[in-house]
């Protein structure tokens, strides 16, 4: 055995990583320490080991053919949806108002055109939280351990469900950021897919059914409860995310009419 | 997307290629699915390629790399679960360096281990860091960017997996 917490430093050390002045300390120890010595020799060797016989890999020139032509055709077919998305889309939208003012829909136009920028946004959230690492703040199926976390970072307790017994199991929650505002987002699992659902308080107006709205591949269905505005965001199929919907409205209504709640 | 945007995506991310496939490679174990990971992974990539223009400093390998490993977990995706909960709690989850699958029968059948077998028995997020450290050179840094935990979590893992392979090189020289 070496001495406890050695085994990383020593890593450390190996791999450069080890600042200055610890590095030192720990050549200094190696002098006097024939245990740790021998633990390096260990490491050196395994280092020789795996650069001579665990190889790298080159990437077949199938494969580099197969990404070219992917990114040219993904690259082309994307053009239009970039634009919308870009700077370019507030001009555009803007022309898009006016024209329709022209024929006397103000109010409806404007309504869609901040509707879109806010699935762009919850998109953008969706996406984000993809990264590695971004996607849970709070890592837990256990939704009495996922509602009390918000408390305190948000102002408002969000409802949380697990529906792992209907398929679609709670994996955690997190701080997100939409609409100018930090809301709570919870996350799901389905198979392979994950699904987003960010809600926040509603402000005001009536209680909408779920719409769908279809964005680089990914369903956004988007509705309101007298309490909460909800988005829920995913690659899986429309139908799936439909009865997930569902799932969440039932909860929902169910937890409305409980007397303790 | 304009040309010569495209060609700012391809000049950034495509000598990277081969670290990609080779990622793809161990975290498949397989090399028809590491070639679909990578593309994948390249239409993701271009997808966020706007995201990664504002975060200069992380270098533009790591980045490919991070959406290669998110892809192939996505396509596995049980095994995704499986690796957030290790980060969640990984005093809990001690046994995690161990082997994925424990196939102890066709061990014995085969005592002569290699360290290429043992590298891939390992549990994926102990084998991604042995991939990202020794074979593509990343730093602690871009490494903890890439796994999505913190550097202190890369040191410790690191450290577990190498001692693992460190036996599994002594079983094979002993025997």
């Amino acid at each position: 055995m070496t001495h406890p917490g050695f085994e990383a430093q020593l890593d450390a050390y190996l791999d450069g990583e080890l600042a200055a002045a610890d590095a030192r300390a720990l050549e200094a120890h190696l002098i006097q320490c024939r245990e740790c010595a021998r633990f390096r020799d260990g490491r050196l060797e395994l280092r020789a080991a795996i650069s001579a016989r665990v190889p790298a890999f080159q990437a077949p020139d199938v494969l580099r053919q197969r990404v070219r032509a992917a990114l040219t055709t993904a690259a082309r077919t994307r053009a239009p949806s970039r634009l919308s998305l870009r700077a370019t889309w507030r001009p555009l939208a803007l022309a898009a108002s006016l024209a329709v003012v022209a024929l006397g829909s103000w109010n409806l136009a404007l309504q869609r055109a901040a509707g879109e920028a806010l699935a762009d946004d919850v998109l953008a959230s969706h996406v984000r939280s993809l990264m590695p690492g971004h996607l849970t703040d709070v890592l837990s199926s256990d939704q009495h351990t996922v509602k009390p976390w918000f408390n305190g970072r948000l102002d408002y307790s969000p409802p949380v469900y697990d529906f792992a017994g209907r398929g679609y199991p709670l994996l955690g929650g997190r701080l997100d950021y939409v609409d100018g505002r930090t809301v709570a987002a919870l996350t799901y699992g389905r198979r392979q897919h994950l699904i987003n659902v960010f809600l926040w308080p509603a402000t005001r107006g009536p209680r909408t059914a779920p719409r769908s709205r279809d964005r680089q591949g990914y369903h956004l269905l988007h509705w309101t409860t007298p309490d909460y505005t909800y988005w829920v965001v995913s690659d899986l199929g429309l139908a799936e995310l439909r009865d997930f919907t569902l799932l969440v409205q039932g909860a929902d209504s169910a937890a409305a009419t409980a007397p303790t709640r | 997307m304009e040309a010569s945007e495209q060609a700012r995506f391809e000049a950034a991310v495509l000598p990277h290629l081969d670290a990609a496939y080779t990622l793809a490679r161990y975290l498949t174990r397989n090399a028809h699915d590491a070639e679909d990971v990578v593309q994948d992974a390249c239409l993701r990539a271009l997808k966020y390629f706007d995201g990664f223009r504002g975060e200069g400093e992380t270098s533009a390998r790591a980045w490919l790399l991070a959406i290669v490993r998110n892809t192939a977990y996505s396509r596995q995706g049980r095994r995704r679960v499986d690796a957030l909960a290790t980060e969640f709690d990984e005093t809990q989850h001690s046994d995690a360096v161990a082997d994925e699958h424990p196939e102890g029968v066709l061990l014995q059948e085969d005592a002569k281990e290699t360290l290429g077998r043992a590298l891939d028995r390992l549990a994926p997020e102990f084998r991604e860091v042995i991939v990202l450290r020794e074979l593509e050179g990343l730093s602690y840094k871009e490494i903890s960017e890439v796994a999505g935990v913190p550097v202190g979590t890369v040191m410790s893992r690191l450290s577990r997996a190498r001692t693992r392979l460190q036996e599994a090189l002594r079983k094979e020289e002993g025997g």
